[in-house]
């Protein structure tokens, strides 16, 4: 074994897993923040901020949920993350299918109208939207009005998302599905949704993301509600409480262990469905009860 | 396309056009008005108190500045219901998000707000406000401290109580900028790329003109340009390395920053975990500021709100406010109250300074009309690159 | 037949509804603001246009800092992306949804902690930047916050899932057997990728592309905290306009300029990228 072949089976390993290698150490940069505020989740400052390792505690865990002003702030903006998510997701998918699959009067300027709030400054967007408010004599700001201009703002993000997977699509399936007797709708609903919801789950995620984070869209039309980045954006101007930092990674490692639960539910119907036609005459007892422990 | 279909898409957009350009000229009645709150300062809106407080009270503050135990403790006092809201950010995103209401005669359910001094003025001379009935505060009348009385943009203290004060100065890292005790020497190039200023014109611009000899209450528009000049210059070298809010806490801690300009109330924060780090008060002075509690026009409970202001301005009640907030007490006697209970806080001269102590600090100058215009321009655009 | 015809409107009308009434009759309103001039509290309309011509005028260097800053973070977030992109849709198998999380994560930690936790880990003396100057990518007495670099890197941070999420649905459609197929005909995987999968996956790289861009020229908290006085971006001038300055009809006037620029443009490259079938013009055939 000379080094030189050594070293070309090693050039040869890494060329066949440069993707895969690339791709890790890109999550593992997404993550280092986190992983930063993790570490400082267990500080114990005396004072108010939280820029210097002082020593490990527990204390702040413990009491995670103990600064009210935080949870209703972080409650709130769940609330409204989620609501903006699905409405604009159902609006948003839906303008997707239209721009795609029709041609109509209006479709090139639907094209531009779903560009330009991406385009516009959010303090513009914020600052006139707030006006326009008033002109309606909407009678309170707050959660309402909130919701309204983040839908507004999620809406076209999921149109470019969406449409990028229905570009290409292949109409095949749906006449297939048609000439095998599916209606309309039934087409869609077994055919064409599933086929596209990598889209329209990826254009959700996005506008969840987008919801959750907007800051200055929503402290123009906030009233006196408080959103989570408001409360922090507040809060940083005197000194940023280590629960902050205790909550975020707990809504983290939360949606993590629900991803984790939905993958690991898969993993089990999909085992499930294959052991099934082999046993399906002689073992009907354990089937039959991990089916009733499914929840 | 045909040329039909033109036509037509051309059409329909002038017509929604026209429909919308209508609407929106509704609606300039918003921002061109503060006609129905009165105009200009001392304009007129008084306070009418009812006999007694009682029902809502709405009142928006900064973050962190009250302690848990006040808002339960009035409450109880009073049978007033309080909604506390921490929605203060920044005096000008709270301008921008009032301002429409307010040109309206409306505060969003509010009956109390806390701003700086400059921007208290301002909403005064929008006629914004409202002025205090002196019988619902007395205790503001006897306690308020004696260096707060007479403010250049409130003579009488008709519309502005001041909630906390603080002092903007230079803090510094003791080891790595020892010698540091002017605002000039912030220019001097061995510190270059590690100083930093505040984006702040009135806390910034005033203190780089006392180090100059100039007196930033009585200085022209020709002496502000020059210190924004100063400081440009400072700016495009890389002296400056940051003009920030108040993050530069983290720049101090973190070694990026080894000299600033910043507030009283975070060096004390930032010392109890990082001794090495110090407030220290500019040989030619610093400058003082208030955060105020106002009452704007359209609120729906003045009552509750002046009955707040008369709470907080008993020392004992001050005092627990001031153990936990740290900034500097406007109310005489406060001192005297945590001499017993927390000896530490009372004897801290960034909580309360003694007079020797400010005794060549400014009041924090508020220009208005053109000057303010002009000087504004130019420092945003020194700020901005 | 009737029907036929009025599906795409039906399918339309809630979301142009909704953007038309909340964000075009908003535009209205500030175009009308940008004509104005006065001082807060007394706006009066004057058509002036020397708010347009300010605005040209005198935030040049801001405004080609902005698209020079948007277009490289545009650029680095793309050749991140891809990878990742591909990695998750054909090789994650079923962590591909934990995987995605995992890219839109971060933003459940908001802007400020994140990039506070950015500026602790490229602070002057963190180990990060001893190591990137033990390689000379810094100089000795150099420092990679409140510089340029720094505001990029922070735009292709926060900007990365807008680029991850639409190359992945696009990538996620495609057969693996064409890429496969590929590989057979063609003699290495590389050119396999540059005939076929890439092409393949154009829309989604376009709409990654222009989620990513667009906002990116717009942002302003990145140059506010990563950046110096000389970093700033167009989005900080309009920021310091409406809030620091009260001067709305300045500001406003500012934002129409920058959004015509950018829609100029989009326009021009979704020209360039093989036009009308990415706009999804499919219907056209």
């Amino acid at each position: 074994m000379s080094a030189a072949s050594t070293s070309a089976r090693f050039w040869l390993w890494l060329r066949e897993h440069a993707v895969n290698i690339v791709a890790a150490l890109v999550v593992i940069y997404m993550l280092i923040p986190i992983a930063v505020i993790f570490v400082f989740s267990f500080n114990d400052p005396a004072g108010r901020y939280n820029f210097t390792w002082v020593g490990f505690t527990l204390e702040h865990w413990g009491n995670a949920f103990s600064i009210p002003e935080l949870n209703d702030a972080l409650w709130t903006s769940i609330k409204l993350a989620l609501l903006a998510t699905l409405i604009s997701t159902v609006i948003g998918t839906m303008m997707a299918l239209a721009l795609v699959r029709h041609q109509f009067f209006g479709r090139r300027l639907t094209n531009v109208l779903i560009v330009i709030p991406m385009a516009t400054p959010e303090v513009v967007i914020g600052a006139s939207l707030l006006s326009f408010f008033l002109i309606l004599g909407s009678p309170s700001l707050g959660f309402e009005t909130l919701l309204i201009a983040h839908v507004m703002f999620c809406i076209s993000f999921v149109v470019v998302v969406v449409r990028s997977r229905l570009i290409g699509f292949d109409r095949n399936l749906e006449e297939a599905a048609k000439d095998l007797g599916a209606s309309s709708l039934q087409t869609f609903r077994l055919v064409t949704l599933p086929l596209i919801m990598p889209g329209i789950f990826g254009g959700a995620m996005l506008a969840f993301a987008l919801s959750i984070d907007d800051f200055v869209i929503s402290n123009f039309n906030s009233g006196t509600t408080v959103t989570f980045p408001l409360y922090i954006f507040g809060a940083a101007q005197r000194g940023i409480p280590v629960e902050v930092n205790v909550v975020a990674m707990i809504l983290f490692f939360f949606t993590v262990a629900a991803m984790g639960f939905t993958t690991w539910q898969q993993r089990r119907a999909e085992k499930l469905a294959e052991v099934r036609p082999e046993q399906e005459t002689t073992v009907a007892g354990p089937a039959g009860s991990s089916a009733a422990t499914q929840p | 396309m045909s040329s039909i279909g033109g036509l037509r898409r051309l059409a329909v957009a002038m017509a929604v056009l026209a429909a919308v350009l209508g609407l929106a000229a509704c609606g300039s009645g918003i921002e061109a008005g503060g006609d129905p709150a009165g105009s200009g300062g001392g304009n007129g809106n008084r306070v009418e108190l009812e006999a007694k407080p009682s029902g809502d009270l709405t009142i928006s503050n900064w973050p962190l500045y009250i302690d848990k135990q006040t808002v339960p403790d009035f409450e109880e006092e009073t049978g007033v219901s309080v909604k506390y809201v921490e929605d203060v950010n920044s005096n000008e995103d709270f301008l921008a998000k009032m301002q429409p209401l307010l040109a309206n005669g409306e505060a969003g359910g509010r009956s109390l707000m806390v701003v700086t001094d400059w921007m208290a003025n301002k909403m005064n001379e929008l006629g914004y406000l409202q002025e205090f009935d002196p019988a619902g505060i007395p205790n503001f009348q006897v306690n308020l401290a004696d260096n707060l009385r007479a403010a250049s943009f409130d003579p009488g203290r008709d519309f502005a109580a001041p909630w906390q004060s603080g002092m903007t100065g230079i803090i510094v890292n003791k080891d790595q900028a020892p010698d540091v005790r002017s605002v000039c020497d912030l220019f001097d190039p061995q510190y270059k790329g590690k100083v930093e200023m505040l984006n702040e014109l009135r806390d910034t611009v005033p203190l780089v003109m006392k180090c100059e000899g100039v007196d930033p209450n009585t200085a022209d528009e020709a002496d502000w340009m020059k210190a924004i000049d100063k400081i440009g210059e400072a700016a495009q070298s890389g002296q400056i390395r940051r003009f920030t809010g108040n993050d530069y806490a983290a720049d101090l801690t973190n070694g990026n920053a080894i000299a600033v300009i910043g507030w009283s109330g975070d060096a004390v924060q930032l010392q109890a975990d990082n001794p090495q780090i110090e407030w220290r008060m500019p040989t030619e002075g610093c400058i003082l500021w208030s955060d105020n509690m106002v009452i704007p026009v359209g609120a729906p409970n003045p009552t509750a709100a002046e009955a707040w202001i008369d709470y907080v301005y008993d020392p004992v009640n001050q005092a627990q406010i001031e153990a936990y907030v740290n900034y500097v007490s406007p109310v005489e006697g406060t001192k005297e109250v945590l001499l017993e209970q927390e000896p530490d806080v009372a004897k801290n001269p960034l909580i309360f300074p003694d007079k020797a102590f400010t005794k060549k600090c400014s009041i924090q100058p508020a220009p208005t009309g053109e000057l303010e215009e002009n000087v504004n321009r130019a420092f945003n655009a020194v700020l901005n690159g | 037949m009737l029907k036929r015809r009025t599906i795409p409107y039906a399918l339309l009308l809630p979301g142009a509804v909704w953007l038309i009434v909340f964000f075009v009759f908003p535009l209205f309103y500030m175009g009308r603001l940008s004509l104005e001039t006065g001082s807060i509290g007394s706006y009066e309309f004057t058509w002036n246009w020397g708010n347009y011509s300010d605005a040209l005028d005198l935030y040049q260097t801001q405004f080609v800092r902005s698209f020079l800053y948007s277009g490289l973070a545009t650029a680095i977030a793309l050749l991140l992306a891809y990878p990742l992109a591909y990695a998750i849709a054909f090789k994650a198998g079923r962590w591909r949804n934990l995987l995605l999380f995992a890219v839109v994560a971060p933003f459940f930690t908001t802007y400020l902690i994140r990039t506070l936790a950015w500026v602790t880990i490229l602070s002057d003396d963190s180990p990060v930047v001893d190591v990137m100057k033990f390689f000379g990518f810094v100089g000795e007495n150099g420092h990679v916050l409140a510089t340029g670099p720094a505001v990029i890197a922070g735009l292709v941070y926060n900007f990365l899932p807008f680029m991850v999420l639409p190359i992945y649905a696009s990538l996620e459609r495609l057969d693996v057997r064409l890429i496969e197929a590929a590989k057979d005909l063609y003699s290495n995987a590389t050119t396999a990728f540059f005939r076929v999968t890439l092409p393949l996956s154009a829309p989604g790289v376009v709409a990654g592309t222009l989620l990513t861009f667009i906002p990116a020229t717009g942002d302003y908290i990145n140059a506010q905290f990563l950046g110096s006085a000389g970093n700033q971006m167009i989005g900080n001038v309009i920021q310091s306009l409406y809030l620091k300055q009260s001067d709305y009809p300045a500001a406003a006037a500012l934002s129409f300029v920058l959004m015509a620029i950018i829609l100029v443009i989009v326009l021009v490259y979704i020209r360039f990228a093989g036009s009308e079938s990415l706009m999804g013009e499919e219907a056209a055939r």
